[in-house]
């Protein structure tokens, strides 16, 4: 109960202290219009839950097959459920900024983009699966291998599209972290930022458990449990 | 010593019950029938002990000498019957005589094959395509990919399904035959075929 | 009672299959057919399309996955999808080891996709009028390329061959697999046509070479879990 209020509170806060505290943005490197920037602080953490339950799934995907306990297929389910609605949040925030400063809603070479698109090809392509598979045990083993598959070939992209992309980005990451690494937000964006990634993470990982109880209710009606 | 042991052995698909509590013991040179009308489970209880669908509850445990089996260690030694089965019908008998061996990791000889082909009444017929054969030939060709198997575990669903009555003669002649040397399960509602048995097991409906 | 050990190899076995296979397609020629045909029905109308126009070689290079990426998915499917339909797949999974399967049907696969490109590559060059300046890097490209689009997929079949809707959702499932390889072989490729050498393309070999291995080698540590569902 406490940890709704919690969450509530924090959210406000953060999307208070965004609107209220100096735009994020670099304007020495950055073009538009510097409210827009704003959208950082929801953006990036949005893309980062999306990234976070796509692997929380492939770990449930793998206990699944080394144990064959079906609440390990509910979880990963329900991760990559939640997942796709933050991958989807991500891709229309980031798509709205982009429309706002480039111009344009959608641009292919722009890395981040492309990568966050896939994960959401990634997603449906789960659920294809799923929904194309009548027989809960075959579809519990099957979208769990295709989990696994999904994230080695992940990480194949994860190296190649920065080789192919090298020189392209126009992703404001220099108002972040600039070319050496070095983290170049002012204190009051890094406080806010960073509350943001933890808010919405706990965000994700109560929706979650909430589902999970409502799940595992659904479950004991059956005797496998 | 080969043996089949299945402990409270329990199926739900979901929220349906197939069956549940079924218990049976086995050793070479012993045989068992599965009896219950259409629907009541004995496919699904077949495919459980073949290993091809999981347990909810229980388990089905193939040893030698004590020794638990996995999956490719007795699947060597099965054979199974069954409408669900299909064999080739791009190829010729012999060619999948000739494979299903192969692929196993025997050679087998044109003796060996034109030996198990009379056996099962379809002496001649190895040049001819599968795709031609009727039902009932397809099945005594099954029956024919099973006896070149030589299995220690022989699995038979509905042993004369599409089979007249020379054909069901062969199968009753092939069971009992393999009753003796072999590990026998068979599914089915024929009372003459279970007649053949040693023990039962009742699946509800 | 049975014989002790197998007097046919390994090696004999997956190659049972895939003669298996071969022989059945002889027959039958459901998946040459149709790779075959979506193939150049895919150039003419990229052909066609283009018309007098003279895109650069980098365009080009990308056309010619496009192709190669449809047409194998028109017809690598059809390994297992016709063991399904059939009603074989249940003696397979009997008869040998989940691998012995899967390795002769990846070769099948893989054969089947050599003939594809040793017939598209000459009508793309004739009809497409471009032709790569670097041969040696142009073939290996494609080696590597069909052998990962081969080695990845052949798992996805086998998955797919179980599912209700198989067409559509092997295309479906493979694009995220195979994207690194597309986006690996593309750039190859690109150098290939516009004239490189291969020092412009050691990293994304060895990318492509990574990529192969590692595909087929966690196919092969899942595969028996597809399988035998």
């Amino acid at each position: 109960m406490w940890w709704k209020i919690l969450i509530f509170a924090a959210m406000s806060a953060v999307i208070i202290a965004a609107f209220m505290t100096p735009s994020p943005m670099n304007p020495a490197i950055s073009l538009g219009d510097a409210d827009v920037y704003r959208i950082f602080y929801f953006h990036v953490p949005q893309a980062w839950v999306a990234a976070l339950a796509f692997v929380l799934s492939m770990i449930f995907s793998i206990k699944f097959l080394k144990t064959r306990d079906m609440q390990y297929d509910t979880k990963a389910v329900l991760a990559a459920k939640l997942g796709l609605v933050f991958a989807v949040l991500a891709t229309v925030t980031g798509s709205i900024f982009a429309k706002m400063t480039w111009g344009e809603f959608w641009n292919w070479a722009e890395i981040r983009e492309v990568s966050i698109f896939i994960l959401l090809i990634i997603y449906g392509a789960y659920f294809a699966l799923r929904s194309a598979l009548p027989n809960a045990e075959t579809k519990a083993t099957l979208s769990a291998v295709l989990s696994i598959l999904f994230a080695v070939s992940a990480v194949f992209l994860i190296f190649i599209l920065p080789r192919l992309y090298a020189d392209f980005s126009q992703h404001p990451s220099d108002s972040v972290v600039d070319r050496e690494g070095q983290i170049t937000m002012g204190a009051t964006v890094a406080a806010i930022f960073f509350s943001s990634l933890a808010v919405f993470t706990a965000l994700f990982a109560w929706i979650y458990n909430v589902s999970l109880r409502i799940a595992k209710a659904y479950d004991k009606n059956l005797p496998e449990n | 010593m080969l043996k089949l042991e299945i402990d409270k052995l329990a199926k739900w698909f979901g929220q349906r019950k197939i069956f549940e509590d079924i218990n049976l013991t086995l050793e070479i040179g012993q045989s068992a029938a599965i009896i219950g009308p259409n629907g009541s489970g004995k496919t699904t209880l077949l495919r459980l002990i073949m290993g091809l669908s999981y347990p909810t509850r229980g388990e089905v445990i193939f040893s030698e000498d004590g020794k638990k089996l996995d999956f490719d260690g007795y699947r060597k030694r099965m054979a199974l019957v069954s409408p669900y089965l299909s064999l080739y019908d791009a190829l010729t008998g012999f060619e999948n005589l000739r494979f299903f061996a192969k692929v196993d990791g025997r050679a087998v000889s044109n003796d060996e094959m034109n030996e198990v082909l009379e056996k099962v009444g379809l002496g001649g017929r190895g040049e001819d395509f599968v795709g031609a054969y009727s039902t009932g030939m397809k099945q005594r060709l099954k029956y024919a990919v099973a006896l070149l198997k030589d299995p220690a575990i022989f699995l038979v669903d509905e042993p004369s399904a599409n089979l007249d009555e020379s054909g069901r003669n062969i199968v009753r002649g092939i069971i009992r035959a393999k009753k003796k040397d072999s590990l026998l399960i068979l599914a089915t509602n024929e009372k003459e075929e279970y007649e053949l048995a040693g023990q039962f097991c009742q699946l509800g409906g | 009672m049975n014989l002790p050990g197998s007097s046919v190899s390994w090696a004999a076995k997956v190659l049972a299959v895939t003669r298996k296979d071969i022989t059945a397609e002889f027959r039958t020629r459901y998946a040459i057919n149709s790779i075959l045909m979506f193939a150049l029905v895919t150039l003419t109308v990229i052909s066609m399309a283009l018309g007098l126009m003279t895109p650069d070689s980098d365009l080009m290079a990308a056309l010619f996955w496009v192709i190669l990426f449809f047409a194998a998915m028109s017809g690598l499917a059809q390994v297992f999808i016709k063991e399904e339909e059939a009603g074989t797949a249940l003696i397979l999974k009997l008869s040998t080891e989940g691998l012995v399967i899967f390795f002769g049907k990846l070769i099948f696969n893989l054969l089947l996709l050599t003939v594809l490109s040793v017939l598209i590559v000459p009508l793309f060059i004739i009809l497409l009028k471009v032709t790569p300046q670097n041969w040696a890097v142009f073939l290996i490209g494609l080696v590597l390329g069909d052998i990962g689009l081969a080695g990845a997929t052949t798992i996805i079949a086998a998955i797919v061959a179980k599912a209700t809707v198989k067409g559509a959702l092997f295309t479906v499932l493979s694009f995220p697999i195979l994207l690194p390889l597309l986006m690996a072989v593309i750039d190859i490729t690109k150098v290939a046509f516009g004239g490189g050498n291969f020092g412009d393309i050691s990293t994304g070999l060895q990318l492509l070479v990574a990529y192969d291995v590692v595909m087929v080698t966690v196919s092969v540590m899942l595969f028996d879990f597809v399988w035998r569902q």
